[in-house]
């Protein structure tokens, strides 16, 4: 139904922004994980998504994979650090608490757009089954 | 049973003729002239056209209930038409009666 | 009436698109869609025909995209739903209205 296929899509849509919250909660919670300078630092999560047969069909969107930063980080000097290397040194992540905001509103609006597009669609399709009774 | 039903007028009628305007629902054809069309042959014509708003509807309810409908507006407005058809022909079923009792009365 | 059945599968698909729309407006490269029903309708309307009862065509909107080449622009998608869900309600209220004349007409005779 062109209504239930509305719901559908915007299902895929909140299911796609969730994974996005998801990916930047964790890079926010991660932001001062602190690693040995040998290993890599926490890698930046990043989702890509595509759309569901773009123009014709289903339609939608889906997360076609999570990709990851760079592991490069940025060296600070904390000798105190239990994970400081010989020179005192520790990495830590190269991720900008600015821009995973920024992508956090990003995320959060779109999800409650997509809410707003299943409510719309409830209403319609109740309002179409009354159709004849009043 | 046809001749002292085809001499009946179709004047009495009027309030259903409106449904004529209608498309898909025309249950009824609004009579150009009355009194000279044959009654049954519209009243078999009105049974007919009820019978295939009935089957659209039917299948819209199968394809609603398998989750093939497409729209949910298509499957509403069948079943409303099927049923103002069949109020429809009832009507007409009704009027026709009540006129061939009136007439009965009379010749006794 | 059939231009009003026309019209709410026009909405309905409309409604379909914009949801689409609204899913992917953060996908890369997504170009948003755009319907239109009413120029078929309006034609058939105006040339006393019977209107088709289809979805209208789709079509991609050539707005400016931003950098990632996505040009869903969230604000008049939001508008174009609402509009849309109105307009649905609107004609449903038509056809109902319609049919409980039909009705009447058929109780008083």
């Amino acid at each position: 139904m062109a209504l239930f296929d509305a719901m559908s899509i915007a299902g895929s849509g909140m299911m796609a922004h969730r994974k996005w919250l998801d990916a930047v909660s964790d890079n926010i919670s991660n932001i001062n994980t602190a690693s040995r300078t040998s290993d890599d630092a926490f890698k930046e999560r990043m989702v890509d998504v595509q759309a569901v047969d773009y123009g014709s069909g289903d339609g939608g969107v889906r997360v076609a994979g999570v990709q990851f930063g760079s592991g490069e980080g940025r060296i600070v000097n904390e000798p105190d650090n239990p994970l400081a290397d010989a020179d005192g040194n520790v990495k830590y992540p190269d991720i900008d608490l600015g821009d995973q905001m920024a992508e956090l509103m990003m995320a959060q609006r779109g999800y409650q757009a997509n809410a707003a597009v299943i409510d719309r669609a409830k209403d319609a399709y109740q309002a179409a089954l009354q159709l004849g009774k009043g | 049973m046809t001749s002292p039903i085809s001499g009946i007028s179709l004047a009495g009628l009027t309030g259903i003729s409106s449904l004529g305007s209608t498309t898909g629902t025309a249950a009824a054809q609004a009579p150009s002239s009355t009194g000279g069309s044959d009654f049954a042959s519209i009243l078999a014509s009105s049974v007919d056209q009820l019978q295939s708003t009935q089957s659209t509807a039917d299948n819209l309810a199968t394809q609603a209930a398998t989750g093939d409908l497409t729209d949910v507006h298509d499957y509403m407005i069948a079943s409303n038409e099927a049923s103002l058809a069949t109020e429809t022909v009832v009507a007409i079923k009704n009027q026709a009666v009540s006129a061939f009792n009136e007439i009965m009365r009379m010749q006794v | 009436m059939t231009a009003l059945h026309s019209a709410l599968t026009g909405l309905a698909e409309r409604q379909r698109v914009t949801a689409d729309n609204i899913a992917n407006v953060n996908t890369p490269g997504f170009l948003a869609g755009r319907t239109n029903f009413e120029n078929a309708l309006k034609s058939a309307v105006g040339n006393g025909a019977t209107p088709a009862v289809s979805g209208g065509t789709v079509s991609r909107s050539l707005e400016p995209t931003n950098t990632n080449g996505n040009n869903v622009n969230l604000d008049s998608e939001t508008v174009i739903a609402t509009e849309t869900g109105l307009r649905y309600q609107l004609a449903l209220n038509a056809l109902d209205g319609k049919y409980s004349l039909l009705r009447s007409a058929l109780r008083t005779s």
